[in-house]
């Protein structure tokens, strides 16, 4: 009883539960992007981080090296990742389409590495902050909401809600979910697979700038920052249903909160322990991920 | 005629051998040195970058000085990636396939723990300018390893020490009724350091109301800032390399945790520019456990001539860096602890023990006995008997202070012998996080 008192019925273990919620929204946003590629396009975008970090970098060097106001500086990094993205499916995807699953992995690994090599040698080691923050808004006498979380965690709902109305409601959604389902099919029927995988590599591009302006808020980027987020993102996409955007949105929540219990109730580290059992029991009982549909 | 040809070709080329023999011995009196860092890799900008540029100063300069003893020192430097994996690789590739006759350098604990067991077992000369976990030498008997850095307990221990002196005059309470939180990212280096923490805490009587580890790459520690605040500490020491303290310190100002003091203890914390160019002024007032920084020493305090060398590698390091506004301890460090082997132990091997193998160069480390004042660091340099203490190796007159960061400026605020500012404590009310 005094167990329960101390530890669930108080103000700070409603705010671990608030903490994983914006933690999952962070996760989110993060996943959005690549789920799309891997469901539309069938490869998954290991070096996904690192595009995220390129974004970082831009609107660092936009806001506090060229001085261009925040949201100017923003919109510039989601176009650059994105554009970042077309290239990518134009000179590497491209080429491994159709190939052995192990080939395109190590072909997007290879890129992961190549990123991380160009950003030391052009932008160094140092860590390099923006220098903005948005504080916090508090709920209660002990309970604190941080803005900047706060606005990833809409952002990242803001997104979902828009892909889901872009993919269900517009020609070109229908043609992407079209060619998703039956490539070879669409390609007899005359459409232009090239031209939709380009859009499509735009969109998760746009979608990793997106996400590299609100991490910017709360991280400094180095060249190896993609470190702290790809494996978990990568393994929140697969616990979601690789290619399911609502599942690796729910699936974040799931992951982060599991993160912020475990590490409340015992050391931080457990959160995570307890993160990838929960993980590694949902690829045993449904290895086509947690929120996959029958098919 | 076939054979005067024949001894004519002959002499020759015993002449041609003669000629390229005689001068390469002189020319081939070398020292080659492996020296490791981690050029990229998160640790890179944590400090290692800036370690790796105090030691090649200080190579640079000697090479400049024409060498050591006749010797020209040849080093070749190899990139750790910030992975004790690729640390060893290195470590093994310099000493079988380089012929190096010794290494130099190591930022991470996790990586010299390794390392200096492998470079032991191979019977290689290994000098640390800077890992300072206990556990690197503390019980390994390791016998051609040396440290002249502080080891972490010694950080640990002397922030807790720091606390307790000045609870009453500075906080208004007894150090039994001080709060303290420990936390440390969960490698050697952070675990060490907080062994010494918490120790050191429990033997003054503070109150340990919070020690926990975390990993250096964690993308959120909003977990470990509620926990705090649930254990509501006067004092947090904390051990942490970078990004995870500037993440750390923006998710504990966001969620409004609040304490009298914080204590960072190297690494991380000894990169004041980035500190402050990512959090502002939030950074002042905050405490930081290191050999001291060299650009803070008063060279009349030291062995003559010191002074010099410190203004050398000052300038040879805004020469690579300009844009420096706060001196890193990190690359006087370095170049400290590189400048004792180069100018002490390293002259001794060649003339009394006549070279430059293991062996000699062990004997010619046992035999260091610099007195206080006698590094560019200010303390002294011995190492123990073999055998006679728990730490074979580890330099015994290696000692830390503890410095406050005020208006992008570095002070010592401890021990009060060296104190050049009166220490701020508790945090005064202008700072975010003031209780």
């Amino acid at each position: 009883m005094e167990f329960l008192s101390e530890y669930v019925f108080s103000v700070f273990f409603v705010e671990t539960l608030l903490n994983g919620l914006l933690y999952g929204g962070v996760l989110a946003l993060l996943s959005l992007g690549l789920n799309l590629i891997f469901g539309v396009i069938d490869v998954v975008w290991i070096c996904y981080a690192e595009l995220v970090m390129l974004g970082m970098y831009t609107i660092y060097f936009m806001h506090v090296f060229y001085g261009l106001p925040l949201i100017p500086a923003a919109l510039i990094a989601v176009l650059v990742v994105a554009v970042l993205g077309v290239v990518l499916h134009k000179v590497v995807i491209n080429h491994v389409l159709g190939k052995a699953p192990i080939n395109q992995l190590l072909a997007t690994g290879g890129v992961l590495f190549f990123l991380q090599s160009i950003a030391t040698l052009f932008f160094g080691v140092e860590f390099l902050s923006l220098g903005v923050s948005l504080g916090s808004f508090q709920l209660s006498e002990d309970i604190y909401m941080s803005t900047s979380q706060f606005v990833a965690f809409l952002v990242a709902a803001g997104a979902v809600v828009a892909m889901y109305l872009f993919l269900s409601r517009s020609y070109m959604g229908a043609a992407i979910r079209a060619i998703s389902q039956d490539r070879d099919i669409m390609i007899l029927m005359g459409v232009d697979a090239n031209r939709l995988y380009g859009i499509t590599s735009a969109i998760g591009g746009g979608l990793a700038g997106l996400a590299a302006c609100l991490l910017s808020l709360q991280f400094d980027v180095h060249p190896f920052v993609g470190i702290s987020f790809g494996p978990i993102v990568f393994m929140i996409c697969v616990m979601g249903g690789l290619g399911n955007m609502v599942g690796g949105f729910l699936a974040a929540f799931v992951f982060a909160e599991l993160i912020a219990i475990g590490g409340y109730f015992a050391d931080l580290e457990w959160g995570t322990v307890l993160a990838f059992c929960v993980f590694v029991i949902t690829m045993f009982i449904r290895p086509e991920g947690l929120f996959a549909r029958k098919s | 005629m076939r054979v005067s040809r024949l001894l004519k070709g002959l002499a020759v080329s015993v002449a041609a051998l003669a000629l390229v023999t005689a001068p390469a011995s002189a020319a081939d009196k070398k020292i080659k040195i492996g020296v490791i860092y981690d050029y990229s890799g998160p640790l890179a900008g944590g400090g290692s970058e800036l370690q790796a540029l105090g030691a090649k100063s200080m190579i640079d300069y000697f090479n400049e000085q024409g060498g050591v003893e006749g010797y020209k020192i040849e080093a070749i430097y190899a990139d750790a990636q910030s992975k004790p994996d690729v640390a060893i690789n290195e470590a093994v590739r310099l000493i079988e396939q380089e012929k190096v006759d010794m290494l130099l350098g190591f930022y991470s604990s996790a990586q010299c723990v390794p390392v200096s067991a492998k470079v032991d077992s191979l019977k290689k000369f290994m000098w640390i300018t800077t890992c300072i976990s206990p556990a690197v030498l503390k019980d390994r008997g390791l016998k051609y390893v040396f440290r002249p850095q502080v080891h972490g307990g010694m950080f640990g221990e002397l922030s807790a020490e720091f606390i307790a002196a000045n609870a009453k005059s500075k906080l208004g309470m007894d150090a039994k009724k001080v709060r303290v939180a420990i936390i440390h990212e969960d490698g050697p280096y952070g675990v060490g350091v907080a062994a010494g923490n918490e120790a050191k805490s429990k033997a003054l009587g503070m109150n340990v109301v919070l020690k926990e580890g975390y990993a250096a790459t964690a993308s959120d520690l909003s977990a470990l800032v509620t926990k705090l605040k649930r254990a509501k500490p006067d004092v947090i020491l904390h051990t942490g390399y970078n990004p995870d303290i500037t993440l750390f310190l923006r998710q504990a100002k966001e969620r409004g945790l609040k304490f009298k003091a914080l204590i960072g203890h190297g690494a991380g914390y000894g990169v004041a520019d980035q500190l402050y160019d990512a959090l502002g002024k939030d950074v002042d007032y905050f405490f930081n456990v290191d050999p001291v920084s060299i650009w803070l020493l008063n060279p009349a305090s030291l062995k003559a001539g010191l002074g010099d060398v410190t203004t050398m590698v000052g300038n040879k390091y805004m020469a690579a860096k300009p844009d420096t506004k706060v001196k890193s301890s990190h690359v006087g460090m370095a170049a400290s602890n590189a400048h004792v082997f180069f100018s002490d132990v390293l002259p001794r091997a060649i003339k009394k023990y006549g070279g430059i193998d293991a062996e000699s160069l062990r004997k010619a480390a046992l035999d260091t006995d610099i007195p206080e004042g006698g590094t560019l660091l200010g303390f002294g340099v011995k190492f123990p008997e073999p055998g006679k203490t728990a730490m074979d190796g580890q330099n015994l007159r290696a000692s830390p202070v503890v410095m406050q960061y005020v208006n992008r400026e570095v002070k010592i605020a401890w021990p009060k012998a060296l104190q050049t500012i009166d220490p701020v404590l508790p945090l005064p009310s202008s700072s975010p996080y003031a209780k």
